[in-house]
């Protein structure tokens, strides 16, 4: 496949496993104090053409406001992947996202997001590589697992064999039968940034909730940022021993409450539903409404605060604590409505 | 006479999805009408089924519909969530006895393509998600039950892009690329389909109420093969329609048809 975008360097960094194990080996592994704000800690650790892996799950847990961030900042070049990555479309229109390797953008039965079908088909941006879920995420485990690859039953037969430039069928050499299985290899990507629900000063992180594929991420790539709803005394974690990232990983660990706003985040708040509805139904089939949105939501917010301001303020923000909370079924539930008027574009 | 309406197409596909699950089966669930179809499921005739997301929920308590395979509701008081390569690792492992999925376009074979109409490059008309999880549910579970409305568009001979194989190119050709499992029905709008086991080609297992097999045959682009006998789909009951509307849907998220 010739490419248009994407550099040879930023092809091969992904799969890069001695460039990846020499970085890690050179990163500041002191256990300090590694608080910054969340524009430092984007300013300094994502840089331009950087891999950028997509956290969470798409719109659960995921570092939506820190996105806000890297559009604020006008990042470009970026490379990105992640499974699922529905933020990556935006994030192509606006220009920071150059090629993506994909495995799914969409937010499910919301809707068609047009968007990233016109970022492909005008050439704003390219797929460099196309994957499963399973499979991108083996990758990554790979990686957490220090294994040069795995070996799989996902892929075959698919043609998503011929769009990927990555993984490789053979024969499974320990098997007597033929049994043709996928080589998947350990994924390297340059920066995450992860949005969990406490972490100490240090950077240990605690996942409440589905780890998708964040704990892998964090042993896998290059830069790890850490932002959190609550940043707790070291002995908080020590004591319930629950943190499934360690500090060793991440090079920065950013204070930010509703830090996964718009989307949900477990055991805080549930999602502005209609944000998404407006933006796959409403926005997504034009360049400009696109980008229109982003300015309102992301350039026109210095912080999230502004951001909550916009989605209805104390009002909005309490009642998706207690949707969150009723669905979580840590409050009694039968008082609690999840109805919502549904965005549904009026057709002429 | 009964006074409750009589299922809509969208219900009647819940419908029939909840009956290709048996009792005490773990249920690998996507989103949308599978949500519906396993939620009914469980209770109707399959209560002791044990749901699992792809984001990593297992074994939630009962509540609301969820509003993504990520939904809180997909993780209602579990006993513990699973990293995603540990979810699908479920499926390949041998713990995981059914799951569901829909698709742009699904063949005679039982591919179903979740990827792109046309091709990639310049014969590209319209660019779909991608596999998600399809694939890996597709290519690792024991049986796998595929979901969609029918028309010739949506059923052609050969999808544009295979993202999840079905029965490849019928025969052993699925167990010679190395995958396992496959899929065991196609439910739609129209009825229910199975794969003849010899040359794998879709097959008409039982057709809705209203259904005959000239209207199956003009909903999809290849011929479709006919048993000896023809089966009908018994509509729902009563009781099971109004569990449907009133527990499993009630807001009508997802058997609400459009335009109504």
């Amino acid at each position: 496949m010739g490419y248009r975008y994407i550099t040879d360097d930023q092809l091969n960094r992904l799969v890069d496993f001695q460039g990846a194990r020499e970085f890690h080996l050179h990163k500041d592994r002191a256990k300090r104090d590694k608080r910054m704000s969340l524009s430092e800690a984007v300013g300094q650790f994502v840089q331009d053409g950087d891999i950028l892996a997509e956290t969470g799950f798409s719109y659960v847990r995921a570092p939506l406001q820190s996105y806000m961030e890297l559009i604020r900042q006008g990042k470009k070049d970026l490379v990105s992947i992640g499974s699922p990555m529905s933020n990556s479309s935006y994030l192509m229109s606006l220009g920071l996202v150059k090629a993506i390797h994909l495995s799914y953008i969409g937010v499910e039965m919301r809707g068609n997001d047009k968007n990233f079908a016109r970022c492909i088909k005008t050439g704003m941006s390219e797929i460099v590589s196309i994957w499963s879920h399973g499979a991108m995420a083996l990758g990554f485990k790979a990686a957490q697992l220090g294994t040069p690859f795995v070996a799989s039953k996902q892929l075959l037969g698919s043609d998503m064999l011929k769009q990927n430039p990555y993984v490789k069928v053979i024969d499974n050499p320990l098997n007597r039968k033929e049994d043709p299985v996928c080589l998947i290899p350990a994924l390297f990507p340059d920066v995450c940034i992860i949005h969990v629900q406490r972490a100490d000063r240090f950077g240990n992180a605690v996942i409440e909730g589905p780890a998708v594929n964040d704990i892998a991420l964090a042993a896998a790539c290059r830069k790890v940022i850490i932002t959190a709803e609550r940043i707790v005394p070291e002995m908080t974690i020590r004591d319930a021993s629950d943190a499934s990232i360690p500090f060793w990983y991440v090079d920065a660990v950013v204070d930010l409450p509703y830090g996964a706003l718009p989307g949900c985040m477990p055991g805080y708040y549930y999602w502005a539903r209609e944000w998404w509805e407006w933006l796959v139904r409403i926005c997504t089939p034009s360049q400009q409404a696109v980008e229109d949105f982003f300015q309102y939501w992301a350039h026109d917010c210095k912080d999230q605060y502004d951001f909550i301001d916009k989605l209805g303020g104390s009002r909005f923000m309490d009642h998706a604590r207690r949707l969150m909370e009723a669905a979580q079924a840590n409050i009694d539930d039968s008082g609690v409505s999840f109805a919502y008027q549904e965005v549904i574009p009026k057709r002429d | 006479m009964s006074n409750v309406a009589p299922a809509n197409p969208l219900e009647m596909l819940a419908y029939n999805i909840s009956l290709e699950i048996e009792d005490d089966q773990i249920v690998y669930v996507g989103t949308g009408l599978p949500m519906v179809g396993a939620m009914l499921a469980k209770l109707t005739h399959a209560p002791n089924i044990t749901m699992v997301y792809e984001s990593g929920g297992q074994d939630p308590m009962k509540g609301d519909m969820p509003w993504s395979v990520g939904c809180p509701f997909t993780y209602r008081k579990s006993p513990m969530s699973m990293e995603m390569s540990i979810s699908f690792g479920q499926s390949a492992g041998g713990y995981v006895d059914i799951a569901f999925q829909g698709g742009a376009q699904i063949d005679m074979y039982g591919n179903v393509n979740t990827s792109v109409i046309g091709e990639y490059g310049e014969g590209l008309k319209a660019i779909l998600p991608g596999s998600g999880g399809g694939n890996d549910i597709g290519s690792l579970t024991e049986k796998s039950v595929l979901v969609g409305l029918m028309t010739p568009d949506r059923f052609p001979e050969k999808v544009d892009f295979i993202t999840t194989p079905g029965w490849l190119e019928g025969g052993d050709s699925r167990a010679k690329a190395g995958l396992m499992g496959g899929p065991t029905a196609v439910v739609t709008q129209v009825g229910v389909f199975d794969f003849e086991p010899v040359t794998k080609k879709m097959r008409i297992k039982g057709l809705n109420p209203g259904m005959t097999v000239e209207i199956a045959q003009m909903c999809a682009a290849f011929e479709l093969l006919v048993p000896d006998e023809v089966k009908m789909v018994p509509a729902p009951s009563d009781e099971v329609l109004t569990i449907l509307r009133e527990q499993v849907d009630p807001r009508k998220v997802f058997t609400k048809m459009p335009g109504m």
